[in-house]
């Protein structure tokens, strides 16, 4: 059995941005800090500069690392330049890597996964809005409107219908404990059964809601790893994409049902059959997920 | 991107994979004179699967037959997809039947390949003793070892074939970057030659700008794939997804796009269209929301445009001025409009939507009910 993998940041968690000086770049590092992110360093090849609102800028990864101790990365580079800086970053020792880069070519997206899985390195992304831990740090842009600190766990493929969900559930005063979000792509890193064990074990996370959508087979995936591991807190699913049509792409490139394979149909019976309260609306979500939570506080 | 089989075909040969001579039709008026040698498969082109149980796939030995084959296969729908392209070719005679794929498994994240010496359309009820899988690497060497494995399940003709043919598809795969390759059925002769009877290919529109003969490809054929080429041209997300719909819909992000139409569908509502105009690209010029606004326009049954926009980094101040200009520039779509907007920016959006006349929540649902309003006063 593989070691478990944990998601959990904190205000003291030293980060590297790579790609820090591009525009995505210095908008995020400085969002992400006001939100108490421990940035420490950023990489750029160009050293167009020593240093962004007093964060040194290194010409590579391994500069970096050897600089400033940080093992975790995101990184706000081109589609076409990620697996590079993947495979930069894990050479250097980083061995935790956030992507929100949309695009990536899925050929790219294996050899990702691949070097991921065998350097050990946990990997979020590609087109993902990044994780959270409300109340402490973020890696990415989920919106601070919709974090809040509390009791539910939240994985999700989509950024939007997310912030949604996260929005209309903290509204209610239903904040989340850490909140992944794997992104859309076919070939990503973490997937929604990976982090089971983790949310199964996480003493803040009293109920777990995964926002999901047709295509692929990530739902099915995890309802078989609920079932494998006996996972007892109360599991919610909102699956977006029930009535979409056959072979069109609904702008996820993982979005994308041939005949009955990634259906929302065999999504919602898998989740079903694993004991998950499915829903096809937010409003139901909402009711049904801020009724459980407030219960068991 | 699923390609029409036609198409499939045509990125097939490129790669060396024999497949029947054939041409395509795109009106049923005009069956064109340099069909290859006949009898011949009149076959409907829709990127959808269950054609041949639904009537069409045809066999024709005259043209005539082709001719009334194509007339009533032209606007048939299936699974939502209609037909205005037809693929005829030439029949394969005395040849068994095997499959092979090659696709993206993501929970793996890696390759699976999949062959069977028979079952051809019927893969699916095929007993599991009879397929052969393996997941290897992307990665030519493991690629090309899996093929020469699996192959050698079988003895003589269907051997030589998958394993010829599947060592064709595997460096096709890797070189055009595709997410799935598949041939079902492949025709094997007794020889041991083969073509492909069907091809389905799924290209990935991320590698599109590193694939120069697939993106020409794309190009030459924009009319058949009209909402891969409004992402191709335009940088987002664009579907109609009911003609006849009389919401049209202007929204940012694919999940909670999708979420809404499912929604306004279940309230038994009438969503005209998808839409992912990803505001982060826009940059300052309404030239986006112009272009959707110009589509919308389109939509014969269009009554009410409903927006709705939760603002992570987008500033909805700039947004909301940017609406209202390229409302002004479509004055051809004249219908109320009702915008839902939560998130940054949101109390310098408010007042530039009042001076326009359009009334503002903040509340999803209180927004929709606004637009179940507006239809009903429309009756």
């Amino acid at each position: 059995m593989s070691v478990m993998i944990n998601p959990r940041i904190d205000a003291s968690t030293p980060v590297i941005v790579q790609g820090m000086t591009g525009r995505a770049g210095r908008l995020h590092t400085r969002l992400m800090r006001e939100y108490g992110t421990n940035v420490v360093a950023g990489v750029s090849r160009r050293m167009e500069t020593q240093e962004v609102d007093g964060v040194p800028i290194f010409a590579t990864c391994e500069d970096a690392v050897k600089a400033t101790g940080a093992r975790t990365s995101i990184a706000f580079v081109g589609a076409f330049q990620l697996l590079d800086a993947m495979r930069e970053a894990v050479s250097a020792g980083v061995s935790y890597l956030v992507t929100p880069t949309e695009g990536m070519p899925v050929h790219d997206g294996m050899k990702a996964r691949e070097l991921t899985l065998k350097a050990g390195a946990t990997w979020i992304g590609a087109s993902t809005p990044g994780m959270a831990v409300p109340g402490a740090a973020k890696l990415g842009f989920l919106p601070n409107d919709a974090l809040r600190p509390g009791p539910l766990g939240l994985m999700s493929k989509s950024g939007t219908l997310s912030y949604e969900a996260g929005y209309r559930v903290a509204q209610r005063g239903v904040g989340q404990s850490v909140w992944v979000g794997v992104g859309g792509d076919p070939v990503k890193g973490l997937r929604y059964a990976d982090l089971v064990p983790f949310y199964a074990s996480d003493e803040q996370t009293r109920a777990l809601l995964i926002i999901g959508e047709i295509g692929g087979h990530e739902e099915e995936e995890f309802a078989a790893q609920l079932k494998a591991q006996a996972f007892t807190k109360p599991v919610f699913a909102l699956i977006a994409g029930s009535s979409a049509p056959e072979g069109v792409t609904m702008g996820h490139a993982g979005a994308l049902v041939h005949g009955a394979h990634g259906s929302y149909a065999s999504k919602a019976a898998a989740l079903k059959s694993a004991g998950v309260e499915v829903f096809s609306t937010l409003e139901e979500m909402e009711r049904v997920v801020c009724g459980v939570c407030k219960g068991r506080e | 991107m699923y390609l029409l089989e036609h198409d499939a075909k045509e990125l097939m040969a490129q790669a060396g994979i024999a497949v029947p001579a054939g041409c395509l039709i795109e009106d049923p008026e005009q069956i064109p004179e340099g069909l290859p040698p006949g009898p011949w498969v009149v076959k409907a082109q829709v990127t959808a699967g269950g054609r041949g149980k639904a009537g069409l796939i045809r066999k024709a030995s005259t043209r005539e037959e082709i001719s009334s084959l194509s007339t009533q296969m032209w606007g048939a729908t299936i699974k939502g997809r209609t037909v205005n392209a037809i693929r005829v070719e030439q029949q394969v005679a005395d040849a068994s039947e095997s499959y092979i794929a090659l696709m993206v498994d993501g929970a793996a994240g890696a390759v699976r390949i999949i062959m069977a010496a028979e079952g051809g359309v019927d893969i699916e009820s095929l007993p599991p003793e009879k397929i052969r899988t393996r997941v290897v690497p992307a990665e030519a060497r493991a690629l090309n070892a899996a093929v020469v494995e699996l192959a050698a399940s079988w003895k003589g003709a269907p051997r030589a074939a998958l394993r010829s043919a599947g060592e064709r598809l595997a460096a096709m795969f890797l070189a055009r970057e595709v997410m799935l390759a598949e041939i079902n059925p492949l025709f094997v002769r007794s020889d041991g030659s083969w073509v492909a009877g069907d091809a389905k290919v799924v290209t990935d529109e991320n590698a599109l700008e590193r694939q120069p003969d697939i993106k020409a490809l794309l190009e030459r054929r924009a009319h058949a794939y009209p909402e891969a080429d409004v992402k191709r041209v335009h940088g987002f997300d664009y579907v109609v997804v009911d003609p006849d719909g009389d919401i049209g819909l202007l929204t940012t992000g694919a999940g909670l796009s999708m979420m809404l139409v499912d929604e306004l569908r279940q309230q038994g509502l009438k969503p005209y269209n998808f839409l992912d105009i990803r505001t982060g690209g826009m940059r300052g010029d309404p030239a986006r929301l112009v272009s959707v606004l110009e589509w919308l326009a389109e939509g014969r049954s269009i009554k009410v445009l409903l927006i709705n926009i939760f603002a992570g980094i987008t500033e909805l101040g700039e947004f909301s001025k940017l609406l209202v200009t390229a409302l002004e520039r479509v004055p051809q779509l004249r219908v109320p409009v009702v915008a839902r907007l939560v998130g940054n920016g949101l109390p310098a959006a408010a007042p530039v939507l009042e001076v326009a006349g359009i009334r503002l929540h903040t509340d999803l649902d209180a927004a929709v009910q606004e637009v179940r309003a507006v239809l009903e006063g429309s009756k």
